[in-house]
């Protein structure tokens, strides 16, 4: 199968090599979920496609004591996996609010992550998890933190020859909290008019490793780093929650558009974190 | 053009597609397999979900060959041996169908739901098919189909 | 007689069939040979086509045929006939049919369509109806934005004395209700498959609602019949003479099949593809099959207009509603289609189930640079609805009186004479509220409850 327009990749490392002699020309397809609406929709037109949907990129693992999640693995599958569960309880709740059964069976996490929605739900879970990606390509590979993948709506770090591998997050210790919510128009099959994503460790009531994020209100999913260091070696109580809440929506710059206003955006996320952090702090 | 084979409700199937081909255009244009339905072609009605390898998928955002070497059931190949399955008796005998479009991947969003989950409460159900739209019914006797046919259903699900 | 099947709990007839995968909706209908059929439509809301050139897109290769206005035997239908199959020069709103290509697959089709050239003069558009009615408002048609029924600009229905009502009542309570635009979005596209038969006639595979209509309609727009299309009728609620679509002769050449349907609601009640797909088959005598994608649907198919009511009532202290003034307006688009009738039809209703003496409905249609209003779930009746049983409950809460008391008090019964003139025989308003309170677990005072729709009844 040399100059097949579909190419089914046996590992990551075929998939880097084809990818390499395609440039531009190829896209690579995990699920489809994101890539597919867009063919169907006749926004894009590739040539190639480099299927990565069996080529092992999916192992979800503890490893080197970090969480290690294949850019390959399904939100079902992250949904369903013991250890996400046990290190990544946020990133469980995130990725059950995608779409529907039938998207998140085979949608990805890393899919999530490269389409680079403003509103992409594990992408902005990930961020307040702290994760790192790691990007490889046929003539090596970086880590970066999830924080700085991202450049504009739809737009990252990604070079044409390279490919996300995995997502490394830290495991949990202590009395880990978090939460997650997000306002759509239903409850299922939406992008979101406004998400939050907290995660923090209680230790003696203090809050520690705050990371406060938030999807769809600004040009790509937002690490609210103003109000995680707010927050960051305190002990909560109302009126520093509602300080840690407005400080993370004054961070935000969200748009009108057909979902909802700016104004809304802005004030809804606020509460959505004021909520999170009420019973998360509890 | 790459040379797609695969399994559809227990039929082996070899059929020329292009990269970017669709499951659905395959099953509805190819394989003269009708009940999965266009609805939307972006994944966001449910009338064309079908089950790939156990998991229930949207036919219309699958590109073909994702489902080489795999098994492909559609509505059509739910009835074991010509008896009914328990969703399609409960749906008929619960009035869950008007105009019959969404019906077909509204069945196989239950199978699905039935197959991993034998007795499952009215918001798994709701949950569960919340990928499927109907501007008919209003769901209630949908949902009341799923709960019908979960009673009846063997816990192996079929 | 005895009743089979009244009372008796009976399956759906072809619930058998949609449960087992063997319904077959016009998509599901499968030619060898057919066509796939794509418009090329207006990307301007308003403007002039000045010219229009589709050699490039014919001269493709597997493109069978290329339609435009030129090939339309005759370009104008509906209830009035003022809507163009493909835009011959004014275009009145964007995604408006200009050319459509029937071509061997989708992917040459949508080729095809980047093939057209067209010269476009791009006017200002108007959106807002309430903008539209200004005399200094772009004008969407020539003869003005706004409807006249016969020698009114706005359907006119009365009765008794309005103003008097309105010097003797209590209270004037006066609101606007804004009922807004909907689409029906059925699971099932618009979705048309024209096969040419032997001997110049067409069968076509239809999702429509309205068949017969329809079937008049293609058959003016296709002059089956020769020159003999048109009939003269009474346009009622214009109350001028108007030349009808009606073809009164060749509709014996079209068949229209009609399949299992994915849900009309009232979205397939308007020609949108069966015309396209006709003439294009009858020029390549190919089958051509035209689905619309859910995005033309949402954008171009027809919709429920939105409605703009305006009630103010007179009402006394003991909840008699004893005058009521409404103006409506009905924002239909661009074209008539139903849409004044709508207006109409609407007008009839404002009364809503209660009597009221002195009433005086001004409805307007309106037209706007918007895609054609149509046919919806309660055509032009719940919108009037909506207003009408919201101002009751305004009523009853500036008079501090119980919602249910008010209706029951307001209520139609035997003899009364409603704003069309009928006289009720047989009203049920205030037995079917009886029921209601009774299945909703509300208890109504006995006074209500003892109430019958008798004319010496009113409270």
């Amino acid at each position: 199968m040399t100059n097949s327009d579909f190419f089914a990749a046996r590992d990551i490392h075929e998939a880097c090599t084809r990818l390499s002699q395609s440039g531009k020309e190829a896209h690579i397809l995990a699920g489809g979920t994101d890539l597919m609406v867009a063919i169907n929709r006749r926004r894009l037109f590739p040539h190639k496609l480099i299927y990565i949907g069996q080529s092992g990129m999916d192992a979800i693992e503890v490893k080197d004591g970090h969480l290690v999640i294949g850019a390959a693995a399904t939100h079902t599958a992250v949904i369903q996996s013991k250890a996400v569960k046990d290190h990544a309880g946020l990133l469980v709740d995130a990725c059950c609010s995608i779409g529907s059964k039938a998207i998140r069976n085979i949608g990805t996490i890393g899919g999530n992550i490269c389409n680079a929605s403003p509103a992409a739900d594990a992408a902005t879970a990930l961020l307040a998890l702290g994760a790192e990606v790691k990007l490889v390509s046929a003539h090596g590979e970086r880590a970066i933190a999830l924080k700085d993948f991202f450049t504009g709506p739809g737009e990252t770090v990604l070079q044409p020859d390279e490919l996300l591998k995995e997502i490394i997050l830290p495991l949990t210790k202590g009395d880990s909290r978090w939460g997650w919510l997000k306002v759509g128009q239903r409850k299922a099959d939406v992008i979101g008019i406004a998400t939050a994503a907290v995660s923090l460790r209680l230790e003696h009531g203090t809050c520690r490793d705050v990371r406060i994020a938030l999807g769809a209100v600004a040009p790509t999913p937002l690490f609210a780093a103003k109000a995680s260091a707010m927050l960051e070696g305190r002990t909560a109580d109302e009126s520093l929650i509602s300080e840690v809440a407005q400080a993370a929506a004054d961070e935000t710059s969200p748009i009108d558009d057909a979902r909802g206003s700016a104004w809304y955006r802005k004030q809804i996320c606020g509460v959505l974190v004021k909520r999170i952090l009420t019973a998360a702090t509890k | 053009m790459p040379v797609l084979e695969l399994k559809v409700n227990g039929n082996d199937c070899q059929v020329l597609v292009e990269h970017t081909t669709s499951l659905l255009e395959v099953l509805r244009e190819k394989l003269m397999i009708l009940s999965p339905k266009m609805g939307c072609n972006t994944g966001d009605c449910g009338a064309c979900s079908v089950i790939l390898d156990g998991m229930l998928v949207h036919s219309c955002i699958t590109p073909a060959m994702v489902a080489s070497g795999k098994e492909v059931i559609t509505l059509e190949g739910i009835s074991a041996s010509g008896e009914l399955h328990p969703l399609q008796k409960a749906f008929q005998d619960n009035h869950a169908t008007q105009c019959g479009f969404c019906t077909p991947g509204m069945i196989m969003a239950a199978k699905a739901l039935l197959d991993e989950n034998p007795k499952p409460t009215e918001p798994q159900i709701k949950k569960a098919l919340s990928g499927n739209l109907c501007r008919c019914t209003g769901y209630k006797k949908i949902v009341e189909s799923v709960m019908a046919a979960s009673a009846d259903n063997p816990a192996s699900g079929s | 007689m005895a009743l089979e099947v009244v009372g008796k709990r009976a399956l759906k007839y072809d619930g058998m069939s949609h449960i087992t995968g063997q319904s077959r909706y016009v998509d599901d209908i499968l030619i060898p040979g057919t066509l796939t059929v794509k418009a090329f439509r207006s990307p301007v809301h308003k403007g002039r086509m000045k010219s229009i050139d589709t050699s490039k897109a014919e001269n493709m290769p597997g493109v069978a045929g290329v339609i435009t206005y030129r090939d339309v035997p005759h370009n104008a239908y509906g209830m009035e006939p003022d809507q163009p199959v493909l835009v011959e020069k004014d275009i009145r709103y964007k995604g408006e049919p200009i050319a459509a290509v029937a071509a061997i697959n989708e992917k040459v089709a949508y080729a095809a369509l980047d093939r057209i050239v067209v010269d476009i003069e791009e006017e200002e558009p108007v959106f807002d109806p309430l903008k539209a009615m200004e005399p200094d408002a772009p004008k969407v048609r020539p003869e003005g934005n706004v409807y006249m029924f016969g020698s009114e600009p706005f359907k006119k229905v009365y009765i008794g004395d309005i103003d008097e009502g309105f010097r003797k009542a209590d209270h004037i309570i006066e609101e606007t209700y804004f009922y807004p635009d909907m689409e029906h979005s059925a699971l099932e596209t618009q979705v048309s498959l024209a096969v040419p038969e032997a001997m110049g006639k067409l069968t076509i595979y239809t999702v429509s609602q309205a068949r017969n209509f329809h079937l008049g309609m293609l058959a003016g727009i296709l002059k089956l019949g020769g020159d003999a299309l048109q009939c003269e009728c009474i346009n009622e609620w214009s109350g001028k003479t108007r030349s009808s679509w009606r073809g009164k002769t060749g509709m014996n050449r079209v068949r229209l099949e009609g399949y299992a349907v994915g849900g009309g609601f009232g979205g397939k009640n308007e020609l949108h593809a069966d015309h396209i797909t006709a003439l294009l088959a009858l020029k390549t005598a190919r089958p051509c099959k035209w689905r619309w994608t859910r995005e033309e649907e949402l954008l171009y198919s027809t919709h429920r207009g939105p409605w703009y009511v305006t009630i103010k009532d007179g009402v006394m202290n003991d909840g008699r509603i004893i005058a009521r003034y409404v103006k409506s307006i009905h924002d239909g688009g661009a074209y008539i289609g139903f849409n004044a009738y709508a207006a109409g039809k609407f007008s009839y209703f404002v009364n809503g189930p209660y009597y009221v003496p002195n009433l005086r409905c001004e409805g307007y249609c309106v037209f706007t640079n918007k895609p054609v209003a149509s046919t919806m779930r309660g055509f032009a009746v719940a919108p009037g609805t909506f207003a009408v049983e919201v101002q009751m409950h305004k009523i009853a809460e500036k008079l501090g009186m119980d919602p249910w008391e008010l209706r029951f008090k307001n209520a139609i019964l035997k003899g009364d004479q409603l704003v069309t003139r009928q006289v009720m025989k047989d009203p049920s308003l205030v037995e079917t509220m009886q029921a209601l309170a009774k299945r909703a677990g509300v208890t109504l005072p006995d006074h209500l409850m003892r109430m019958t729709s008798e004319s010496n009844q009113r409270i």
